[in-house]
């Protein structure tokens, strides 16, 4: 294999990183936040979610990406995905969550414009159109979540104290559960680019496992992912915690719950060929935001309790934060392309 | 699989179960408080009269020990770590009013004040309403663990407790005042029937933080 590879993949490495420390706090942020589970423990279940996630759920999501734009030069691909990691670090940097969904999508367009690439104006709009849905299908969620926690509570008479022991086991299967989909839908985001290059040949594991060259690229990934959950979610987590509205552990549940729910929506491969086997309207397999769909819930929340909660500066600072954080990643893309082929002379993208 | 069950929820329920005792003990010193007047009013400092005191010194100090356990337990195994704080002061709020109840049993005991008959019908009223309130406060602060429209029910009656005790606090001052009783009496007995009353005044105190834990709480 080529060295030179894995020198470009590490933009995309790097972007896992960004994606790791900024989404982890989606996933368990509120967990942690409220004191409920300790960070060393839920960080490690995540990783190990994220990775099996990554590997066996990654295929669809990354499909659609692919569709956008395909990257079709290595160093092209590594100046799409340093791009879009610049511009979630920068965010990160700034205390802002951002999507490396949008980051990423901003990043190929960039690429795109640059390589005079005809844009897939259906795909970019199903894409789009995903990042209204998905917060709001995961804030319609929350509210019935919450509804519904609100009705078992009230016709139980469970201890409190043993409520708050089963809202820590919960708040720990979720988080499985959100990191699994944050794998599958948002590993195409972290080396989703590098999928046209990849020289990886099938890795075996006995007579048990084969993973097939993209899966070993998967792996790689989500292993910067987990590097990212584990060295840098949990300041991410301090910066963000719970200043968007306060909340109990209870609603900390529902939030990653229904985060997850969204996330494994967009990615399951079973469901989208159910859907498209049965008359009912299918549901895109498209890399979304776990951030948009964490404010997509706890907005949802916020709003069923009248809105008094809610924390609406640090609202707007974030969704500010959606519509910079593409821009960004679309202007550093270009201008770095440009840098790249001009004076490092690489090509940047082929010509077919 | 049973074991990892078991000690999982071992310590939950473990301190569930001292939360349930220490409210046991308001209403075991509530009725004990009562009992104590009743013996006081028939035989003064009698032998019985000492043994009941006895007995509200152990509730008492049985209480001490069920809060520092409570306290710990809550630290140690990172329980209800949104609530911690409150449960504490709760369980502290608890811990005041039964040690109100044994003090005002002790003083009884060591200053053994004359209580003229007249008086003893209202005395022995406001004792009943007094220990009225902290049964109620012991019923609500124990449903903020499990239900919390109880709370709000309980809460109401031990206003209602307190506002009643109040009243005849109020009346039996002015009645002892009216008296032809020396001065001396008359202030020892004031003094006596405001710490009778005050323990009300804590249980009141008591409720309403609960109240207030269980707005939080359902936010």
């Amino acid at each position: 294999m080529d060295l030179s590879y894995l020198f470009f993949l590490s933009s995309g490495l790097f972007l896992g990183w960004s994606l790791g420390a900024n989404d982890a706090a989606n996933i368990f942020g509120t967990a942690v936040g409220s004191k409920m589970v300790r960070f060393k423990l839920i960080a490690g279940v995540a990783c190990i979610f994220v990775v099996l996630g990554s590997v066996f759920g990654g295929s669809g999501a990354s499909a659609t990406l692919g569709h956008l734009g395909s990257v079709n030069a290595l160093s092209g691909a590594f100046m799409v995905a340093l791009s879009a990691a610049l511009a979630v670090y920068m965010m990160l940097r700034a205390g802002v969550t951002v999507s490396t969904s949008q980051a990423i999508v901003g990043a190929i367009i960039g690429w795109n414009l640059y390589a005079g690439k005809h844009t897939d104006i259906a795909t970019l709009l199903q894409i789009v159109s995903t990042w209204t849905l998905c917060p709001l299908i995961s804030g319609l969620v929350a509210v019935l979540l919450y509804m519904l926690s609100k009705r078992i509570q009230k016709c139980s008479s469970m201890h409190l104290l043993m409520r708050d022991q089963l809202t820590r086991i919960g708040l720990i299967l979720t988080a499985a559960v959100g990191a699994y989909a944050l794998g599958a839908n948002n590993i195409a985001n972290v080396v989703g680019v590098f999928i046209q290059s990849c020289p990886f040949k099938p890795v075996k594991f006995g007579n048990i496992l084969t993973l097939n060259p993209t899966q070993v690229l998967f792996l790689l990934g989500s292993t910067a992912i987990s590097v990212g959950i584990l060295t840098y979610s949990h300041k991410v987590i301090k910066t963000v915690g719970n200043n968007l509205m306060r909340m109990s552990p209870m609603v900390a549940l529902i939030i990653v719950l229904s985060q997850a729910a969204v996330l494994l929506l967009f990615s399951s491969v079973s469901l989208h060929n159910w859907l498209e086997a049965s008359p009912l309207p299918t549901i895109p397999l498209v890399p979304v935001s776990s951030t948009q769909a964490v404010i997509g819930a706890v907005l949802g929340i916020g709003l069923i309790k009248g809105g008094r909660n809610i924390n609406w500066g640090i609202i707007g600072k974030i969704v500010i934060g959606w519509i910079t954080a593409p821009l960004m990643a679309m202007i550093i893309c270009f201008i770095s392309l440009f840098f790249l082929e001009n004076v490092f002379n690489q090509t940047v993208y082929l010509v077919q | 699989m049973f074991n990892l069950k078991f000690s999982m929820f071992s310590g939950t329920r473990d301190l569930e179960e001292k939360i349930d005792e220490m409210h046991d003990k308001i209403i075991e010193s509530a009725m004990c408080f009562r009992q104590a007047f009743d013996i006081y009013f028939k035989e003064k400092r009698s032998l019985n009269y000492r043994r009941i005191s006895k007995k509200m010194k152990n509730i008492e100090a049985a209480a001490d020990d069920l809060r520092r356990e409570i306290e710990s337990k809550l630290y140690i195994h990172n329980l209800i770590p949104d609530l911690r704080a409150d449960v504490l002061q709760m369980v502290e709020n608890i811990d005041k009013v039964i040690n109100e109840f044994d003090e005002v049993t002790h003083k009884f005991y060591i200053e053994q004040p004359d209580i003229p008959s007249q008086y003893q019908e209202k005395f022995g009223k406001l004792v009943r309403e007094v220990s009225e309130c902290a049964e109620n406060m012991a019923i609500a602060s124990r449903a903020f663990f499990r239900d919390f429209t109880t709370v709000r029910d309980y809460a109401k009656k031990v206003f209602l407790w307190e506002r009643e005790s109040d009243k005849t606090w109020a009346e039996l001052k002015q009645e002892v005042f009216d008296s032809d009783m020396e001065l001396a009496h008359k202030i020892q007995l004031n003094t006596l029937i405001g710490d009778v009353a005050d323990v009300a005044d804590k249980a009141e105190d008591c409720i309403d933080s609960v109240l207030i834990f269980t707005i939080k709480r359902d936010i």
